[in-house]
């Protein structure tokens, strides 16, 4: 499988990147990333590609990924032009949803969650227990439970 | 354990596991990561070392020599350019050799994406005659970190490890280990004919230098070959090209087109070997990224087709969609015509907040037009932004560019021309103290800024020899900035914090005045705490509320323009502009750029 997560910095693009990660390698699938951030610290792109269970490069070609995984719709049409089957795979994290985890849960990164639950009902190599219990491992598992199961509904 | 690494990081797991126990260095993207992360282990697992930023490359390469001299695994990380700074140290520590080991990690920047040179330090290991190995995955640079060491160790030669900025920060699950039982003792075995060689016996070094160098390109394992695939084309491969080119041959199925001969050690290449592999072939193709090290190496232009041949560009990233136009050019794989999408460009800026825009919005203010305006390496480089930096050179250069102008312009100028540097405060400690004495020495009217926001921001706020603890924890005694600046001489000194607009403007114009009169350099301290660090952020300045009076707003761009914060966002519908919320911090900085005072705060 091949997916690319676009983010902007500090909204936490990497860390789903490694939740992603971390559920393979609980899993004994290969999993490899490539991660490029523009000289911009805060607000600048910040785009990961990965590829799980094949390849030598973490790098993702166009037109060839499963799912286009976006943080800022701005980079909506750009997420597209990685995804195979038109905009099939295609996870945008919607203004009510960013407002939703900022206000909600009290910061926009929870939206991370969501995004994972989103990823989760989608495709068939992890279910809902492999991402749970990794995000054990994570700070505030409370809210990041409630905001993934959102993103499963 | 199996971990999700980056390059770099898998680095340090690789080095320690090794059995290195003394690592320094000098941040610079693309390597940055690699010395935090031999601190972490280091902390985590209870090793006995010492990992440590040093002020400059060159002072890292020297302690790093030593302690390899002294018997103590070592190693020594910097980016590309970084090694230009350490070249003096890194020439000689190839001729006395590295008893206890030494790895030269550097991480070069193909691109550039965040470097003033493409330059290739394969090029410096063959020029200095040390051995140089290639990783093309993280964890590949796992590996190759234990092989470097361990010939490293053998043969008493310092062993470049080199990665580029995929490598470095692309991750992969690598399963690593952990060596926490290790006895290092420092023992340094007093011989003068090596380490404090006369000429003579440098020749001799030399003599040895080559023999090992003859050996090691021999050597099972490091000069060995990899071979993929079973096409009729050859091509010769090493680093990231060769996962690249891995990656493309899966994936539009050209294992009967290709065969890749993967090459680990760029220098010391075993020529002959290498040429044994390829008899019979007409044409072979040396894809690698950087310059053509292994291409210049194998000499015959008919039959090795590369970059020198323009058969591969000659400059640029060889990023795998440029390979895949290699290959198309080649005739092994159909290319469509397609230009790829790019994402919407956005100009890097300094973040919302920074007390360098402040200082250079008020450098602008006191200077407009007039100066010329030397700047350097680091965030601040983007005062670009603000118009308030003309030149960026090299680490230090604002100070010896500075000093350079002023002095012609004194020489051959019409006129007298202020001249006005800035510069970080980690690189003020890194190279910017020696062009100042010169500046001190010989009467230069330079106005020099220090813009102190006590950290090395750009590269991730990695910690500066002014704070009172480095990153691994331990306390260091601070070096205070003023201190230096008067110790070398400078009679005109103010500090000010960068968030007091009226006392930058004056401590600038008096600075002009004291220059004029007294023929001597003026040095400005404007310091404020990077608001990207934690810390920095939560100490900082917070309005209840800053907000445009819509009302008071004529359109007229003069805040986005000269002011610049990301945070202004111009709506070119309501021909207004407003404050983005998500990304402003509070900070009110942006209020004296609006010449019909539209920007308001509420405390």
């Amino acid at each position: 499988m091949k997916l690319v997560i676009l983010g902007v910095g500090g909204m936490g693009a990497i860390t789903l990147s490694k939740i992603i990660a971390q559920m393979c390698i609980e899993k004994d699938i290969p999993v490899r990333s490539s991660e490029i951030h523009g000289m911009a610290k805060k607000g600048g792109l910040v785009e990961i590609q990965m590829k799980i269970g094949s390849g030598k490069s973490g790098v993702v070609l166009k037109k060839t990924a499963d799912f286009a995984i976006v943080l800022d719709k701005e980079y909506e049409d750009y997420a597209k032009s990685y995804l195979k089957n038109g905009e099939k795979g295609l996870i945008t994290l919607t203004d009510e949803e960013k407002v939703w985890a900022a206000q909600e849960l009290g910061d926009v990164r929870f939206a991370n969650a969501f995004l994972l639950g989103r990823f989760i009902k989608n495709q068939s190599i992890f279910d809902k227990d492999d991402a749970l219990s990794v995000l054990k491992g994570f700070k505030f598992f409370d809210k990041n439970k409630i905001s993934f199961e959102r993103g499963l509904s | 354990m199996k971990l999700f690494l980056s390059g770099n990081e898998a680095i340090a797991f690789g080095l320690i596991a090794a059995g290195v126990r003394f690592g320094v260095g000098y941040p610079g993207t693309p390597s940055s990561e690699v010395l935090p992360t031999a601190m972490e282990i280091s902390k985590k697992y209870n090793i006995n070392g010492f990992f440590e930023w040093s002020v400059n490359e060159k002072v890292a390469f020297e302690e790093a020599t030593a302690s390899s001299i002294a018997g103590i695994g070592s190693f020594v990380v910097m980016k590309q350019v970084g090694l230009n700074v350490a070249m003096d140290p890194f020439m000689n520590t190839a001729l006395v050799g590295s008893p206890g080991g030494l790895v030269v990690v550097v991480a070069d920047d193909p691109g550039p994406h965040s470097s003033q040179t493409e330059q290739d330090s394969r090029f410096l290991a063959f020029f200095a005659k040390i051995p140089v190995l290639e990783p093309a995955t993280p964890k590949e640079a796992y590996e190759f970190s234990k092989f470097a060491f361990s010939l490293s160790k053998e043969f008493e030669i310092p062993v470049m490890l080199r990665t580029t900025t995929r490598v470095s920060h692309s991750r992969e699950d690598i399963d690593v280990s952990i060596n926490n039982n290790l006895r290092a003792k420092a023992e340094f075995k007093r011989d003068v004919d090596r380490f404090a060689a006369t000429p003579h016996f440098r020749f001799l070094l030399h003599k040895q230098l080559n023999r090992k160098v003859r050996e090691i390109s021999n050597l099972e394992w490091y000069s060995d070959f990899e071979e993929y695939f079973e096409g009729d084309l050859l091509i010769i491969t090493s680093g990231i090209s060769f996962a690249y080119l891995y990656d493309i041959v899966e994936e539009n199925r050209l294992q009967n087109k290709l065969k890749l001969l993967r090459v680990r050690m760029p220098y010391p290449l075993n020529v002959e070997k290498l040429k044994e592999r390829v008899k019979g072939y007409d044409r072979v193709f040396v894809i690698e990224e950087g310059y053509p090290v292994i291409e210049m190496q194998l000499g015959n232009r008919e039959q090795f087709r590369g970059r020198l041949t323009g058969d591969v560009p000659q400059e640029g990233e060889l990023t795998i969609d440029e390979i895949k136009k290699v290959l198309g050019r080649i005739g092994v794989l159909s290319l469509e015509n397609e230009e790829p999408l790019n994402p919407p460009f956005k100009r890097p800026s300094l973040c919302p907040g920074c007390g360098h825009r402040s200082a250079f919005y008020a450098i602008k203010k006191a200077f407009k037009n007039e100066a010329i305006y030397t700047g350097d390496i680091g965030c601040y480089t983007l005062g670009l932004n603000l118009n308030a930096v003309d030149t960026v050179h090299c680490m230090g250069a604002s100070v010896s560019f500075g000093f350079g102008f002023d002095r012609v312009y004194s020489i051959f100028g019409d006129k007298d021309k202020p001249v006005v540097a800035t510069i970080g405060d980690s690189t003020f400690f890194h190279s910017g103290i020696p062009p100042l004495i010169d500046a001190v020495h010989n009467y230069s009217k330079l106005i020099l800024v220090i813009l102190d926001n006590s950290t090395v921001a750009m590269t991730g706020n990695q910690t500066t020899p002014a704070n009172e603890f480095s990153q691994s924890g331990r306390r260091t005694k601070p070096i205070v900035i003023e201190d230096v600046v008067k110790a070398i001489g400078v009679d005109f000194l103010r500090v000010r914090d960068a968030y007091d607009m009226d006392g930058m403007i004056e401590d600038l114009s008096e600075a002009q005045k004291f220059t004029l009169n007294n023929s001597s350099p003026a040095v400005l301290i404007f310091r404020h705490p990077c608001v990207y660090s934690g810390e920095g952020l939560k100490n900082n300045v917070r309005f209840r509320k800053v907000f445009v009076e819509s009302n008071l707003c004529t359109g007229c761009k003069v805040c986005v323009k000269q002011f610049e914060c990301p945070s202004l966002i111009y709506d070119s519908e309501s021909k207004k502009v407003f404050i983005d919320f998500t990304t402003c911090i509070r900070c009110g900085q942006c209020v004296v750029s609006c010449p019909f005072e539209a920007i308001k705060v509420e405390k």
